[in-house]
């Protein structure tokens, strides 16, 4: 695919990819950062797409991956993980801290929810439910076979489903 | 497990797809991966004699460099970190304007800066407050904070209203794995610079060495963690 070719075919999932790092981060200037950076790598890398394979797909796999090294960076800080399970919501970009204002507020139980999901079971959810991708590409996000894409999601809908239920009972 | 329940697999699917707001990207995000992502330009035939030429003239101008005047840098972060150093090197020499002691100059600060402090760092055994003033930089208005060291060195804190203010990745340092501010440089001082929602923040001083930028280092933290600014309404 030629340079050009690749970086229109790139920007049209902009809006998608922003809306999956806003999920993942919480956060506007953290997403931006997120998506900056996913941008850059995809265009670096552009030669190392493979032309006929589904490159929102690839896209949204680097977008993951970037987050997750960041994410790890903070896994390790102790103060910030309870039970094994790190804050997730702590920013892993930079500058603010956790109480930091800049973050956006979930408006209902179903955003609240889906935050308190393990990053594993919200990825699955946003990837295949809200962007509607096939399980095949979300295996491919995630380096993973299907049979497990399928299992995160059958546990992760579980979660939500119980996070929902609590909810309504208070 | 059946699939005509309101909290069904498929319902549940439904409501994430229908319930859950969707963000778009900034336009200005838009704006600067598609800058990104425009290929250079082929360069045309003339390009190699007036190369050629222009290579001359550059010898007949670095000759004239130390006659030349400063040229701005087009990167605004350089620019910025340029006008925030220019100010904290006036600061240095002829002092603040107007120091005022925190917090009873507070209001007036903020009407008169723009910027509200929720908290701020008083001060400690490290670091001696000296004075805040406003600051007008770039054409915006915006707040200096003072604080002196043990060994003279003179920390300015500043902040302006600057949303989307880019960072340079190459310069971005870790610290503490919980902050990732650039370690920018100009004439000789050392500058801090991060954002903090729609405020751009800088922290100079002439730390240079390795050894002082360590301490440098612990200032940021110092600072960052005790100071909270945000735009006034």
């Amino acid at each position: 695919m030629a340079s050009d070719e690749f970086h229109q075919a790139a920007l049209e999932h902009l809006d998608a990819l922003y809306n999956f790092a806003m999920y993942l981060t919480r956060n506007p200037p953290e997403a931006d950062d997120l998506v900056q950076e996913t941008y850059l790598r995809a265009f670096r890398f552009s030669h190392r797409f493979q032309p006929g394979t589904h490159l929102r797909a690839w896209l949204f796999q680097i977008l993951r991956n970037t987050f997750l090294t960041f994410y790890r960076l903070r896994e390790r800080e102790s103060a910030l993980a309870e039970d094994g399970v790190p804050a997730w919501d702590a920013p892993m970009f930079h500058d603010a801290p956790e109480e930091s204002s800049g973050a956006v507020e979930a408006h209902t139980d179903l955003e609240r929810a889906l935050r308190r999901l393990p990053e594993e079971f919200r990825t699955v959810l946003l990837l295949a439910e809200v962007e509607g991708m096939a399980l095949e590409d979300v295996a491919r996000v995630l380096a993973c076979p299907v049979g497990t894409v399928k299992s995160r999601i059958f546990r992760a809908k579980e979660r939500l489903r119980g996070l929902l239920r609590d909810y309504t009972k208070e | 497990m059946s699939n005509h329940s309101p909290e069904s697999d498929d319902a549940l699917g439904a409501r994430l797809r229908t319930e859950l707001r969707r963000y778009a990207a900034p336009a200005y995000l838009r704006g600067s991966i598609g800058q990104t992502a425009e290929p250079p330009r082929a360069r045309p035939s003339w390009l190699a004699p007036t190369l050629a030429a222009a290579a001359t003239a550059l010898v007949l101008v670095l000759a004239s460099i130390p006659f030349l005047p400063r040229i701005l840098p087009a990167d605004p972060t350089e620019r910025l970190v340029r006008s925030v150093v220019a100010e904290h090197t006036r600061a240095l020499m002829w002092g603040a304007r107007r120091p005022e002691v925190v917090p009873t100059a507070l209001p007036w600060l903020t009407q008169e800066s723009g910027i509200g402090l929720r908290k701020f760092f008083v001060g400690d055994d490290r670091l001696v407050f000296v004075g805040a003033e406003p600051v007008y930089l770039e054409g915006r208005r915006g707040m200096a904070l003072y604080y002196r060291d043990g060994d003279g060195h003179l920390v300015n804190y500043t902040v302006l209203p600057w949303p989307g203010l880019p960072l340079p990745e190459s310069r971005r340092v870790q610290i503490e794995n919980r902050w990732r501010p650039a370690l920018m440089n100009d004439s000789g001082f050392s500058a801090w610079v991060w954002r903090q929602g729609d405020l751009a923040c800088f922290i100079v001083s002439d730390m240079v060495s390795e050894s002082d930028l360590e301490r440098f280092k612990d200032y940021f933290v110092r600072l960052r963690l005790a100071t909270e600014p945000v735009p006034a309404n």
